[in-house]
């Protein structure tokens, strides 16, 4: 009974995959938040480096991955699948599970796979500074390890809520040389101006990127790099879902369900687009993707598909996708990965087109859920990823009633040992489920008199 | 320093054993069948805790009311503010509360139950924090500790204190005895924020500061009001913060009616709530949770009776609270008076805590227990 699934060096993708190449129709196009009108190359070179601009608009297929940045990879890639043999066991489920662990990177996630090639097409481009934002400290810290790599200095603008909750990824950033703020900050005009409307603000994501965008854009040595939502990040992530595919193809197996939380959307983009893509192209066209976001800030459930900011202050280009609206601030749950008012544009036109499909779940249930996986597997997950684990789960436990041996594959995205004092805040019974009144919302918006 | 104003009820608790269901007026009854002070044994809990902090001067009445008690404990660091008669009276602990006041005491920490609560807010109202040591019969107010030595570690929170809004209820006692409960909002108190008093650093991502949170769910509820829709606002602080953004007053103990952003009535009894539906009104109803035990109904909101929450709809009633009340409150009650009504409020219901931001908490259902 085989357990791990492991690929060989050689085997790490030598390409990206694009899903961009394979939907029906182009990507809206990202617009100017002044003119409205769509931007260009030029707009974004301020805090771009041309090759990230260029992977960002692209819809070639495939995109190789320089050779110096697969030697990086090599670290902790390929990362392994795992058949969670005992989780099934303990749910009783006919249900194959496998999971791929995400968790073996030195920052202990996914976010180091685009961490590593942004950080790379930087310094090719002669920058000597990044600037960035960081909700949980997942990215932040990757960030950091990826700036270190190639010889680069690093600010990291890092959600205040989270700053304060969970220190020990600030201290990881430090030992990779970064400088790490609480976000707003003193230091930009964003975060002054933030700070004089409300002092006490726990902060968003929204609000760091903000601060870091104004950073890049005020430094000339200084670009800024993004942890999610662009088309970039997501297409970096792809690495994920290319090996599953892989390793699932050793045991003869395909997945019928692909699952990953969702705030941003890169881990969910990098397990599921290169199944999305199967799906696009008829290759599989049954597989059902699943993205599992907290119900209190659902942006795919519960939002709107429409033109937003993709920060709090404005300096952003507007992005087509789905959104809470950006002055959104979800409320400091544990998953702080995921509060964010927006999702990736490509992930959200695949939801909307239907390829893909969302659920929503409570802070309480996922911890469940993850108590369950760290109880039955070990790994004791981050907040984020046990949003994945409970849709898992639940997915695993339809099977048990219908009698259904489906084949379930879920992104098992960074592993939680910095986020114990969540874990205790549910043992002591102190987690809020917060939940977004969207019934109370769209009941006044339905009354609002219709401009035509 | 800190400067504590400290009193015992010595009679509170009295009542509860010999099954007077409160001692309001019925000492010489309860001492006939056998009851003992209870007061002074909790107290001594609580005081042996601070008896250890070298920060506290005590301001205190003398005989029962606190210095024996303070002096048996082993406390000296204590100055006298009045002298009460042996046989102790309501207007006893409303002159040592004047007293307290007038040497600017930062807390007020008694000992006793809803009448005592009761006693001290009417000469103290809002000047002044105050918390109970739990030793009454009956005890609906918020303004009371879980116990005895979690009184002491609120008194002992390290760092700047922080205060919130706490209910002071008032029980008829002779309804109670009679077996009926009737509550009612008698006031708003400060206490300390309990929140944090205990592993601080695992609340910092919680809202700190009640105000904000007020303020938050304000604003939201005042971009959902709807055009032409008839608001009832029950009683507290939560919903008056809702109308001063509206910009108008609000009753603080009272259900008032909002329509477009303006009063239409005050304090309004269950009478004028009924003529206001059958004048066809479109109505919504905003209330929040009142008393320790965070009920939504039947607890100071009386007016909003079973009959107008079933014209309404419950699905037309918007609950609001901050997310400080909704930590201490693991569930909320519904007592409507009506149990078939009751019961369909289901086992959860959407709390608004904060903007655009609401929480699930469960409902206490008698039948699942």
């Amino acid at each position: 009974m085989q357990t791990k699934i492991l690929l060989d060096e050689e085997q790490i993708p030598k390409k990206w995959y694009n899903v961009q190449a394979d939907l029906k129709s182009p990507l809206d196009p990202p617009l100017h938040p002044k003119t409205q009108k769509p931007i260009g190359p030029a707009d974004l070179s301020a805090i771009f480096p041309m090759e990230l601009i260029r992977q960002e608009v692209t819809t070639d297929r495939y995109i190789d991955i320089p050779e110096e940045v697969r030697e990086v990879l090599q670290l902790w890639r390929p990362s392994p699948l795992y058949r969670a043999h005992r989780l099934e066991k303990f749910l009783k489920t006919p249900a194959k599970i496998y999971y791929k662990w995400e968790g073996v990177s030195p920052a202990g996630s996914h976010k180091t796979n685009t961490s590593i090639p942004q950080a790379y097409y930087n310094m090719k481009a002669g920058m000597e500074r990044i600037a960035t934002e960081t909700g949980a400290g997942q990215w932040g810290s990757a960030m950091s390890f990826a700036t270190m790599l190639y010889d680069l200095e690093c600010t990291v603008y890092m959600v205040r809520s989270s700053y304060t909750q969970k220190p020990y990824r600030k201290s990881m950033m430090h030992v990779w040389g970064a400088e790490c703020l609480p976000s707003p900050s003193t230091k930009t005009n964003a975060g002054r101006a933030m700070l004089e409307k409300d002092p006490d603000t726990p902060g968003s994501l929204g609000m760091a990127i903000s601060e870091a965008v104004e950073d890049a854009a005020s430094h000339s040595n200084t670009n800024y790099a993004l942890g999610s939502v662009l088309n970039h990040v997501c297409l970096h992530q792809t690495v994920i879902g290319l090996e599953c595919r892989e390793q699932l193809a050793l045991v003869d197996d395909y997945p019928d369900v692909v699952i990953g939380c969702v705030g941003g959307g890169s881990n969910f983009a990098g397990i599921s687009f290169p199944f999305a893509g199967d799906k696009l192209t008829g290759k599989h066209k049954d597989v059902d993707i699943i993205g599992a976001e907290p119900a209190s800030c659902p942006t795919l459930t519960k939002g709107l598909f429409t033109y937003d900011l993709a920060d709090e202050a404005g300096y952003t280009p507007l992005l087509k996708m789905f959104t809470l609206g950006h002055d959104f601030v979800p409320p400091s749950m544990h998953a702080g990965g995921l509060r964010y008012h927006g999702d990736s544009p490509i992930v959200s036109r695949l939801v909307n087109d239907g390829v893909m499909r969302a659920v929503a779940y409570h802070q309480s249930e996922v911890f469940d859920a993850a108590q369950t996986f760290a109880r039955t597997e070990g790994i004791i997950v981050a907040p984020e990823t046990s949003h994945a684990v409970k849709s898992a789960i639940d997915e695993a436990l339809k099977c048990k009633k219908s009698g259904e041996a489906k084949t379930i594959l879920f992104n098992c995205s960074g592993h939680g040992n910095f986020d114990m004092s969540a874990y205790d805040d549910y043992y002591s019974g102190k987690l809020v489920d917060y939940e977004y009144p969207d019934e109370l919302i769209k009941e006044s918006l339905a009354r609002i008199p219709k401009i035509s | 320093m800190t400067r504590i104003g400290f009193l015992i009820n010595p009679i509170a608790g009295m009542g509860g054993a010999v099954g007077l269901k409160g001692t309001d007026d019925k000492v010489e009854d309860a001492l006939l069948r056998g009851a003992e002070p209870q007061a002074k044994n909790r107290a001594k809990i609580t005081l042996n805790f601070l008896k250890k902090s070298k920060d506290l001067i005590f301001f205190t009445p003398s005989g029962a009311m606190g210095e024996d008690v303070l002096r048996e404990i082993g406390i000296h660091d204590v100055q006298i503010v009045s002298h009460p008669a042996n046989k102790t009276t309501a207007l006893d602990t409303k002159i040592a509360v004047q007293n307290f006041i007038e040497r600017d005491v930062d807390l007020i920490l008694f000992c006793g139950g809803d009448g005592t609560a009761r006693d001290i807010f009417d000469v103290v109202g809002r000047n002044v924090p105050i918390l109970g040591i739990p030793a009454g019969v009956k005890m609906y107010s918020a303004v009371f500790a879980i116990d005895p030595s979690t009184a002491a570690k609120v008194v002992l929170m390290p760092g700047a204190p922080s205060y919130r809004d706490s209910e002071v209820m008032d029980v008829d006692e002779e309804a109670y005895r009679a077996g009926e409960l009737k509550t009612h909002l008698y006031g708003i108190a400060r206490v300390p924020a309990a929140a944090g008093k205990i592993q601080i650093s695992k609340q910092v991502f919680e809202e700190s500061d009640e105000e904000r949170a007020k303020g938050e769910i304000a604003r939201f509820i005042h971009e959902i009001m709807i055009p032409d829709v008839l608001y009832i606002l029950g009683a507290g602080t939560t919903t008056e913060g809702i109308v001063r953004e509206l910009g108008v007053n609000k009753t603080l103990l009272g259900v008032d009616a909002v329509k477009n952003g303006k009063t239409l009535a005050i304090d309004i009894d269950e009478k004028t709530l009924w003529a206001l539906l059958e004048n066809g009104h479109e109505i919504k109803i905003i209330i929040s949770p009142i008393g320790a035990q965070g009920f939504i109904l039947g607890r100071g909101n009386q007016q909003i009776s079973a009959r107008i929450v079933r014209r309404v709809g419950i699905r037309n009633i918007i609950v609001v609270a901050t997310p400080h009340k909704l930590r201490e409150t693991p569930f909320l009650y519904v007592d409507s008076g009506d149990r078939v009504l009751d019961a369909e409020f289901g086992n959860t219901v959407l709390v608004v805590s904060g903007y655009r931001m609401a929480q699930r908490k469960p409902i206490y259902q008698p039948q699942r227990g």
